[in-house]
């Protein structure tokens, strides 16, 4: 049925200039590891709380190769307020008409999965693992195309990277996406992904992440798709001795979606920032998902999470921190916290800790409530109607894990924004 | 008369750290009271730890006898059952447990040590009163979790508190006055001048004068870049409140 | 029942009084055998098997098909896997069933128990006799699969209390019995509850009628003996309007080097205003230092806040056992009602525990508490696995969760799952967990004032595990602090 009929479009994935042999194996192993597999179902332990039911009840076939009519007017919205290196994919492929690399310095490659096959093929060779589950697999099966960044060793790139993806698909479609951003030793980069779109598509993004020793990758995935839209997304990310990535992460779009963060430490003095929330209202569903392995000694991670549930969105939280054994020095500390706006809205959270070494010092902590009404009946009191109060309450409990997240002030501002814009959207707006 | 302890060129280091004490010589006898100042970083603190026995130093070379033993062969518990009391700068919460069950413990700890027969819940009270008019601390402290809560000047007197009743011929205080105003200085100085004894020996660390003038020592040293590079009598403090360290740190 | 060519034997030939107690190592002190003349079932399950214990226990059809029934459905089920135990696989037919010390159909008063039992329990510590008088404890103790004895029944009969074992209440009060068995724990809630319910062979029954304060702790021994056997026992406690009281049970077992298993089910029910206080202390022999034998401990416990402004408290404190998988759990279905649980749980050497709570937040402004403390040895696995739910109806629901997890040793493991979901916006849930290695600076601090690195390291357990020692009742508040004592020996040097 669904698997046959992935399996029937699987050719239209094969870029026009044909595909080397080893990306021909990869997509045939990830075939069939997704026919033999399927859907993720809710009897495995990490997608007991996802309802993938819009998934699997409609067929997707992949995104039109050629892009309606989607122009530099459509784009221009969603662009960052600071000079870029911009990418835009439309349904999931590089749109050069709407992109602007830009110059790049010496030392930086960044370009579409499309043109690292012809020009850096090992980057797109390294975005493939094998035994990838269940989306990730079917992902190396279809993708189509995706943007690939490379730093070399000691180089840092100033302006940030901005890659936009834009889904325009009227009937129910997919666009698989592969990612890869490799940072060299000492290299510095920053990316900002943006999803937006209209119609009921579904994105599908693996992004692989490597960063060598003491370089740094700054990562914001704002997501902002279409309400009926569907966007799975898996980051995985290595990281040698004294690198880091940090990582922020806003859901704010699409019926359902599901961030799957996950981040080896895998050289001593490895750091980790995964900052982010999910606004959900409607009939959303979300789950984020960060897991963090601590691999190797004196490495840490800091992890801030706040959800906010309006209507009837459910909110899902799964986050674990394994420590391997001999990790010692491992500094980690995990919070989850939740504002459940409306009497149908839930969530479910599940912040785990698996120790294997005893030098450690790890904490958790997970919190869900409602507006806090003294603060709410001070703001009432100094002269502030209910529904702005609410909204300033709000807005105060999202906007503090944008803060803390160390993000540089035009991209900063650029998030504060899209928080703005989901507020106005609020049940008694401003 | 013999020493209760004598140093002799003791070489002490972080482990895998380089050397911070590099030949120490010091004799002290029961009754006195020793200074030892010097600036931050003269090692001072590492002195106070490898005398206690501090997991995580490592001495290479020198000995220390106490009382004619190698007190550097024995772990840090049977050191402070042979008398051997250090208040510590930092004194260590410990959440959970009791204060009065700690010291009683650690009393009784002593006490079978030494053959002596352990104190009951009675006798133990009656030896935490006739202690506690030696410091001002009140019986609410007693009854909080060991350190867990105190202020500043709390956990010091508390300090005190447990050398009183621990009764050691050994007492190491390491910057007992750090941290305290001068009421709360006092009423630790006066603590500690009632705990003067022929039969015990006090080693007081510090980084200011203002201490011995409270407690008045018999001997004040200096140290600095791990050794010791004056030593004089009580007059020697007032002094070096004047000089400062620094012509004797050049001099060394 | 006849056809099915049960035999009754005695085990193992009678011996002198010095052979009965046999090698116990030095750290398990309740490691002895004791050589009692028992009435058991042999090994292996089937249909047969269930009505063999059932006609044993001379039982009404009623309860044979329910029984029946669960066995049923216990043929149908996996265990479960998704514990985080390394648990190797269990050959259902070799375990016996039943095992009853050979007393005919139980003692009637204290003056019939088998001296060589009451010569047990006197090791074990449990006072059974008159010493059960002194300290006001009432006792029901089981020795294999059967209760044994159970003291101040009068007294207790007297306020219409009634405690005995469970087999005497299916004679006696068989409309509380059926009632209420089942009715916390359904039949086929799990694989291990399925299985109990098929072969449970006895355990401890109590109902406090409405209002009476029970005026002493109830309390049951376990006490598992006979080699190969699994025990299987049942309680059942019900408070009604207004009733308080608070049960205490202990456990422990023979060492031997094969595993032996424990699935036992507690039902509790508290009624309008009723509170439960039900405590643990669990010391099942835990294998040697190498991981050889020990209980697996697979334990279904829930109680069930019927009635409003009812309250349940679990507290425990889990040394033993090879395996522990356990969560007991609050079903606040009554508005107001409120839950508890205390734990402190340790794995040294080689032992597993998987454990912690379910608390589901059903009735209006119900509240629940949870404190764990969690300390993992040797190379002990130690998970806490808990689950707070907020159900759509539970309007100012409102949970506190604290657990913390002491690391002693490289190799040792600690794990933190707990799972919150809430349907309900007005619900405030609060979870905060911490792990750390035990520190340095405390050892040190207590060691300078003279203390042996085995006192510190248990004067600092003690200290951390407080919270939850200080909700035990004072008798066995004194012998858990022993228990982690002498759990942790050879954890540090």
């Amino acid at each position: 049925m669904l698997i046959t009929q992935e399996s029937a479009s699987y050719q239209d994935a094969v870029p026009p200039g044909g595909q080397p042999p080893w990306l021909a194996r990869h997509r045939a192993a990830g075939m069939a590891r997704f026919a033999a597999e399927g859907y993720p179902k809710r009897s495995q332990e990490a997608w007991r709380f996802t309802d993938l039911r819009p998934l699997t009840a409609s067929v997707f076939p992949p995104a039109p190769p050629d892009p309606v009519a989607v122009d530099a007017a459509t784009v221009a919205p969603h662009r960052l307020p600071c000079p870029s290196h911009r990418l835009v994919l439309v349904n999931g492929r590089f749109a050069p008409a709407l992109s602007d690399i830009g110059v790049l310095p010496e030392g930086v490659w960044l370009g579409s999965v499309t043109d690292a096959l012809r020009e850096r093929p090992d980057l797109v060779a390294a975005s493939l693992a094998e035994g990838e589950a269940s989306l990730a697999a079917l992902n190396a099966a279809l993708f189509a195309d995706g943007f690939v960044l490379a730093v070399e060793a000691g180089v840092t790139l100033e302006a940030p990277v901005e890659v936009i993806h834009y889904a325009d698909m009227g009937a129910p479609a997919a666009a698989h996406v592969r990612n890869r951003m490799v940072v060299g030793a000492g290299g510095r980069a920053t990316v900002i992904e943006t999803s937006t779109g209209v119609g009921a598509g579904w994105l599908n993004t693996v992004t692989v992440v490597t960063v060598a020793t003491g370089g740094a990758l700054r990562h914001v995935q704002l997501q902002r798709d279409a309400a009926e839209a569907i966007h799975t997304s898996v980051v995985r990310g290595d990281l040698a001795g004294d690198a880091r990535y940090e990582s922020f992460s806003l859901m704010a779009g699409g019926r359902l979606s599901r961030r799957d963060i996950q981040v080896n430490l895998g050289g001593p003095g490895a750091s980790v920032a995964l900052n982010g929330a999910y606004l959900l209202r409607g009939s959303q569903e979300a789950t984020f998902a960060p897991v963090v392995t601590h691999a190797a000694p004196h490495c840490r991670t800091d992890e801030v999470v706040k959800g906010v549930m309006q209507d009837r969105a459910h909110g899902v939280f799964l986050g674990t921190v394994r420590v391997h054994p001999g990790a010692d020095g491992t500094d980690a500390r995990q919070l989850n916290r939740n504002l459940l706006l409306s009497p149908t809205a839930w969530v479910d959270t599940k912040p785990e800790l698996e120790i294997l070494a005893d030098d450690v010092k790890c904490s958790h902590g997970a919190t869900v409530g409602s507006l806090d009404e003294a603060s709410l009946f001070y703001l009432q009191a100094r002269g502030i109607d209910p529904a702005t109060a609410r909204l300033m309450l709000v807005e105060a409990f999202a906007a503090d894990v944008i803060d803390g997240a160390g993000l540089d002030e035009p991209i900063r501002d650029h998030v504060h924004g899209h928080l703005r814009s989901w507020l106005d959207g609020l049940e008694g707006g401003r | 008369m013999t020493n209760l302890l004598e140093i002799r060129d003791l070489r002490a280091r972080i482990v895998g750290g380089r050397d911070i004490l590099k030949g120490i010589d010091l004799d002290v006898a029961p009754g006195e009271v020793h200074a030892i100042m010097g600036p931050n970083g003269a090692g001072k603190s590492t002195l106070s730890s490898v005398l206690a026995g501090k997991p995580g130093y490592e001495v290479t070379g020198g000995s220390i006898l106490y009382q004619g033993r190698d007190l550097l062969a024995l772990p840090a518990d049977e050191r402070a059952r042979e008398g051997v009391f250090l208040a510590f700068q930092y004194p260590v919460e410990i959440p959970g447990v009791n204060n009065m069950y700690f010291l009683r413990a650690a009393l009784n700890a002593g006490r079978r040590q030494r053959g002596v027969p352990e104190l009951d819940a009675a006798q133990f009270l009656k030896a935490v009163r006739d202690k506690l008019k030696l410091l001002d601390i009140s019986d609410d402290l007693l009854r909080r979790a060991v350190n867990v809560g105190f202020s500043g000047g709390e956990k010091k007197r508390n300090e005190i508190f447990q050398m009183a009743m621990l009764e050691p011929k050994l007492a190491i205080l390491d910057e007992t006055d750090s941290g305290l105003d001068i009421d709360a200085l006092r009423v630790v100085s006066d603590g500690v001048n009632r705990l003067r004894d022929p039969n015990r020996a006090i080693v007081l660390i510090t980084h200011y004068q203002r201490l011995l003038d409270y407690i008045v020592p018999d001997h004040v040293h200096v140290l600095s870049d791990g050794r010791i590079v004056a030593s004089g009598d009580k007059t020697f403090a007032a002094e070096l409140e004047r000089t400062g360290y620094a012509h004797l740190g050049s001099a060394a | 029942m006849s056809d099915l060519a049960m035999t009754e034997r005695a085990d193992a030939p009678p011996d002198t009084l010095d052979g009965l107690i046999k090698g116990t190592g030095d750290g398990y002190k309740y490691g002895f055998v004791t050589d009692i003349e028992a009435d058991e079932a042999p090994p292996g399950l089937d249909e047969g098997t269930v009505r063999f214990i059932s006609a044993k226990k001379g039982e009404p059809a009623w309860l044979l098909e329910w029984r029946l029934k669960a066995f049923h459905r216990w043929q149908r089920m996996a265990p479960p896997d998704w514990a985080k135990l390394n648990i190797a696989p269990i050959d259902y037919q070799a375990s016996t069933y039943y095992s009853a010390p050979k007393a005919n159909s139980g003692p009637k008063s204290l003056d019939e128990v088998d001296p060589e039992l009451l010569k047990t329990y006197e090791k074990l510590g449990i006072p059974l006799g008159e010493r059960a008088a002194l300290a006001g404890v009432a006792v029901d103790a089981v020795f294999d699969s059967v209760s044994v004895a159970t003291t101040y029944k009068d007294k207790l009969a007297d306020l219409g209390i009634i405690f005995c074992s469970f087999g005497e209440a299916v004679r006696e009060h068989p409309d509380l019995v059926r009632r209420y068995l089942g009715s916390v724990v359904p039949q086929g809630d799990n694989f291990f509850a399925a299985l109990n319910s098929a072969v449970f062979s006895d355990g401890s029954f109590v109902y406090v009628p409405p209002g009476v304060r029970c005026p002493m702790e109830l309390s049951t021994y376990f006490r598992i003996n006979a080699a190969k056997s699994g025990q299987f026992e049942r309680t059942l406690l019900i408070a009604d309007k207004g009733a308080y009281v608070s049960y205490l049970e202990g456990c422990t077992a023979p060492q031997r080097d094969e595993n032996q298993l424990h699935a036992a089910v507690v039902e509790l029910v508290a009624l309008e205003d009723a509170e439960i206080k039900y405590a643990t202390v669990q010391n099942w022999y835990p294998g040697d230092e190498n991981g050889k034998g020990g209980i697996y401990n697979f334990v279904t416990k829930r109680g069930a806040c019927r009635g409003d402004r009812a309250k349940i408290s679990w507290a425990q404190v889990e040394t033993g056992s090879a395996i522990t998988w356990k969560y007991p759990s609050c079903l606040l279905e009554g508005d107001g009602s409120v839950g508890a649980f205390y734990s402190v749980a340790i794995t040294n050497n080689l032992q597993q525990a998987d454990t912690g709570t379910k608390m589901i937040h059903i009735g209006r402004d119900t509240s629940s508490t949870i404190i764990s403390k969690g300390i993992s040895a040797g190379r002990g696995q130690n998970t806490y696995r808990g689950q707070v739910k907020v159900m759509p109806r539970a309007e100012g629901a409102r949970n506190y969760t604290q657990c913390d997890s002491l690391l002693i040793g490289k190799k040792c493991g600690a794990h933190t799952v707990p799972y919150i979901e809430v349907r309900h916006p007005s619900a405030k849930v609060e979870h905060e967990a911490t792990t750390s290695k035990i520190s340095e600076d405390q050892m040190f601090y207590c060691q300078q004032r003279g203390l042996t690195q085995e006192d510190a390291l248990s004067l600092i357990v003690n200290g951390f595990c407080k919270e939850v020692l200080k909700e035990l009742p004072m008798e066995f508040a004194v012998e858990a602090q022993k228990l982690l004592a002498v759990s942790l020996e050879g954890s540090v040097g």
